[in-house]
C-alpha cells in the first residue's frame, strides 16, 4: 500500500490537511465582514486535501537524482541531529549567559565538532567574531543583544 | 515626472557618498556570499536584512539589490572553479566554465563570465529603466481582482516552471499560504490557528521563514558536503586576458541573452536560473559548432553569465512597479522592502522617486563596481571559497540566530528558525522546492485581503473575477500555466504507450 516514498508524504499532508480543515471550521463567525475569516483557511484546505491525494496516486516515477537526495547516512543524520542540539542549547542558554560567551562557545565546538582541526584559527575566530558582531549591533546598529554574565 | 528627471534624482540618491558607500557594501557582500557554495541569493538578502534596521530606506534598498545582483554576479566564480555553482542561476555557467578552468584557463573564465555579467546586467537596467515607469503608470488603474488575479498567476508559474513535480511545487506553494494564515486576522480580529499562544498573535515575522528555509536548510546541505573539496591554496587562476577575438566571439551571445534574460526576468515564475539554462540551450542550438559547448566554449559560457544577470535586474520590474514579485528572491527582496516602511508598487515612482530611481540609478554603478573588483580583484576575493567548512558553517547559523532575535527579541522565534530550518532541509531531502512557498508566505497575506476587497466590491460575488478582462485573462493564464505542462507530459506518455 505505502510502497513508495509520495505516498507517504502524500498520506502525512492529508492528514495534517485533514486538520486543518478540521481546525477551519472550528473558527468563530464574525458577521459583519462579506468574507469571513474561515473563507481562505477551508479553501486552502481543500486544495491541500486534493493536492495530497494527487500526490499519493501520481504515477511519476523518482528519479535517480532524486532518489540519490534522500540517501543519506545514519551517521550524518546524526552529525546533522547533534548540530541542531547544539544550537537547541544555544538558544536555551544564550539570553541567560549573554551573546558573547555563547556564541564563542557554540562557534568553537561547533566548527571543532564538525571536523576543524586547526584549534588556534578557531580560538582567534570564535572570539574575535562575538566581539565584532557585538560591537556591530549594540554600538554600531543601537540593537541590545543580551549582556548574560558579563559587566559591559 | 519623465524618466529622465528620474534619472537625475536617481543619480542624486546614487552619487552621494552614502548612496556609494552602500552599493559597494552590498555588491562586495553579494559577491561574497554569491561565491559560497550551497548559500543562495535568498540567504544573502536574509542575513542582511537585519543590517538596515534603522537606515534610511533609500540606501539601505540599493544595498540590498547590491546583494542581489552581487550574488548573481560572484556565483559564477565557484561554477568555474570548483564545478560547484555558487547559486542555482550559475549553473550552466559550469557547463563550460569548469573546463575552461580544467585547461588551466580559469583567469580568461572569469574575465569573460565578468564581461558577460557587466554587459546583461547593464543593458538590463537600461530596459528595467524604461519599462518599469510605464508599467507603474499603466498598474496603477489596476482593482483588487487584478491584484489578485496577478498574484495567483505568479503562484502557478513559479509553480509550473519549478524543477520536478508540479504537484510537489503546488504543495509548497499551498503551505506557504496556509502558514500565512496562522495569527490573528488583520480584518476581523479572528484569532486563527494560534492555539491561544501570545508569540502566535502576530503570525511569523518574514525573516524567520526565509533564514529558516534557505540558510539554515543550505547550512544542512553544507553539513552533510562539508568534506567536499574548497579551493586549494596552489590552485593557479592563470592570465586574466581576454583578447580581441574572443570579444568577437562572445559579443553576439552576450547581446541576444540579455535580452532573453532580460524578458524571462520580468516574466513570473522564470528568474536567473531558467533563464541561464534556456539561455544556454538557445546558443547551442544556433551555433554553428554545437560540439564544442561543453568542453570550454567561450559561446557556452558568456550565454547564461549575461542572461542570468539580466534577469536579475529584469526581476525588478514586476517588484518595483507592480509591488509583485515573481520568485522567491524578489519575495525576499519585497520583505526587505517591507522592512524599512517601504511598499512598492505603482505608487513608488510617484511617492517615493527617490528609492524608485535611485535602486535603479545604483544599478548602473553596482555594475560597475562588480566589473572593477572581478576582473582585477578575482584571484584575492577567490580565496574566500579556501574558508573551512565547519567554520562556515558555523559562522552562518550565528549570522542567522542574531538576524531572528534582533526583529523580535523573542526567543520563541528562534525555536521557530530551527523548526523552519528542519522544514526547509526535509524539503530538500524530499525533493520539494522552496522558493514557491517563500514567494507563496509573502504574497499569501496581500491575496487575501485582494480577494477581500474585490468581494466587497462585488458584494460577495465571484463574477468579479471574471466579468472584466483583464483579472479574466490573467486568471486564464495561471490555469493554463498549470494545466499546459500536466498535458503535454500525458500526451508524451500516450505516444510512448502506442509505440
Amino acid at each position: 500500500m505505502l510502497s513508495t516514498i509520495n505516498q507517504r508524504i502524500g498520506l502525512i499532508l492529508f492528514i495534517i490537511a485533514a486538520v486543518y480543515l478540521f481546525l477551519s471550521f472550528q473558527l468563530p463567525n464574525y458577521p459583519y465582514a462579506p468574507v469571513d475569516a474561515d473563507v481562505i483557511p477551508k479553501g486552502l484546505g481543500v486544495l491541500m486535501l486534493i493536492l495530497s491525494a494527487a500526490l499519493f496516486f501520481s504515477k511519476a516515477i523518482e528519479t535517480e537524482a532524486e532518489k540519490e537526495k534522500r540517501n543519506i547516512p545514519k551517521k550524518e543524520l546524526l552529525v546533522l541531529l547533534a548540530v541542531f542540539a547544539m544550537i537547541f542549547l544555544y538558544i536555551l542558554l544564550f539570553e541567560a549567559l549573554g551573546f558573547i560567551i555563547m556564541t564563542a562557545v557554540f562557534i568553537f565546538f561547533s566548527s571543532w565538532f564538525l571536523g576543524y582541526t586547526k584549534w588556534k584559527t578557531n580560538i582567534i575566530v570564535s572570539i574575535l567574531f562575538p566581539l565584532g558582531m557585538y560591537a556591530i549591533f549594540v554600538f554600531a546598529l543601537g540593537i541590545s543583544l543580551p549582556k548574560g554574565i558579563l559587566p559591559i | 515626472m519623465n524618466a529622465f528627471d528620474g534619472m537625475i534624482t536617481g543619480f542624486q540618491v546614487a552619487l552621494s557618498w552614502e548612496g556609494i558607500l552602500f552599493v559597494l557594501i552590498g555588491v562586495i557582500v553579494g559577491t561574497l556570499i554569491g561565491m559560497m557554495p550551497g548559500l543562495g541569493p535568498i540567504s544573502a538578502i536574509a542575513i542582511m536584512i537585519p543590517i538596515t534596521y534603522g537606515m534610511d530606506p533609500a540606501p539601505a534598498l540599493v544595498m540590498m539589490a547590491g546583494v542581489y545582483y552581487g550574488a548573481v554576479f560572484g556565483g559564477s566564480t565557484s561554477s568555474i572553479l570548483l564545478n560547484a555553482p555558487g547559486i542555482s542561476g550559475t549553473v550552466a555557467t559550469a557547463f563550460d566554465g569548469y573546463p575552461m578552468a580544467q585547461q588551466g584557463k580559469a583567469g580568461k573564465a572569469l574575465a569573460i563570465a565578468a564581461i558577460a555579467s557587466f554587459f546583461g546586467g547593464t543593458v538590463s537596467v537600461i530596459m528595467l529603466m524604461l519599462l518599469a515607469p510605464a508599467l507603474s503608470s499603466v498598474a496603477i488603474s489596476f482593482g483588487p481582482p487584478a491584484y489578485f488575479a496577478l498574484m495567483l498567476m505568479g503562484l502557478t508559474a513559479i509553480s509550473s516552471l519549478s524543477e520536478g513535480s508540479t504537484i510537489k511545487a503546488m504543495i509548497s506553494a499551498v503551505a506557504g499560504v496556509m502558514v500565512v494564515t496562522i495569527g490573528i486576522d488583520p480584518q476581523t480580529g479572528t484569532q486563527r490557528f494560534t492555539f491561544g499562544n501570545v508569540n502566535l498573535f502576530d503570525g511569523f515575522d518574514f525573516l524567520i521563514i526565509a533564514l529558516g528555509l534557505f540558510a539554515i536548510a543550505e547550512v544542512c546541505m553544507l553539513v552533510l558536503n562539508r568534506k567536499n573539496r574548497s579551493l586549494s591554496d596552489d590552485q593557479k587562476l592563470g592570465s586574466l586576458k581576454v583578447s580581441r577575438a574572443d570579444l568577437k566571439e562572445m559579443s553576439g551571445p552576450m547581446t541576444r541573452q540579455s535580452f532573453v534574460g532580460f524578458i524571462l526576468g520580468v516574466l513570473p515564475g522564470a528568474g536567473a536560473t531558467i533563464a541561464s539554462f534556456i539561455s544556454y540551450i538557445f546558443e547551442k542550438r544556433i551555433s554553428k559548432n554545437p560540439e564544442e559547448f561543453g568542453k570550454g566554449s567561450i559561446k557556452g559560457l558568456a550565454a547564461p553569465e549575461s542572461s542570468n544577470n539580466a534577469a536579475t535586474s529584469g526581476a525588478f520590474v514586476p517588484l518595483l512597479s507592480l509591488g509583485i514579485p515573481g520568485s522567491g528572491t524578489t519575495a525576499v527582496m519585497l520583505g526587505a522592502f517591507l522592512v524599512l516602511g517601504v511598499q512598492p508598487g505603482p505608487l513608488l515612482m510617484t511617492d517615493r522617486p527617490e528609492i524608485f530611481w535611485g535602486i535603479i540609478a545604483s544599478m548602473y554603478l553596482g555594475n560597475i563596481f562588480l566589473l572593477v573588483l572581478n576582473l582585477p580583484l578575482i584571484p584575492y576575493l577567490a580565496k574566500i571559497l579556501s574558508i573551512p567548512r565547519p567554520l562556515l558553517i558555523s559562522l552562518v547559523i550565528m549570522f542567522s540566530l542574531i538576524g531572528v532575535y534582533s526583529i523580535s527579541f523573542n526567543v520563541f522565534d528562534l525555536y521557530m528558525l530551527l523548526v523552519f530550518g528542519a522544514l526547509g532541509f526535509a524539503m530538500r531531502v524530499f525533493s520539494f522546492p522552496a522558493p514557491p512557498f517563500i514567494l507563496a508566505f509573502i504574497l499569501g497575506g496581500m491575496m487575501e485581503q485582494a480577494f477581500r476587497q474585490s468581494m466587497t466590491i462585488s458584494n460577495g460575488s465571484l463574477a468579479i473575477f471574471v466579468n472584466s478582462p483583464l483579472p479574466l485573462s490573467l486568471i486564464l493564464v495561471a490555469f493554463l500555466s498549470l494545466v499546459i505542462p500536466g498535458l503535454l507530459k500525458w500526451r508524451s506518455r500516450r505516444k510512448l504507450a502506442k509505440m
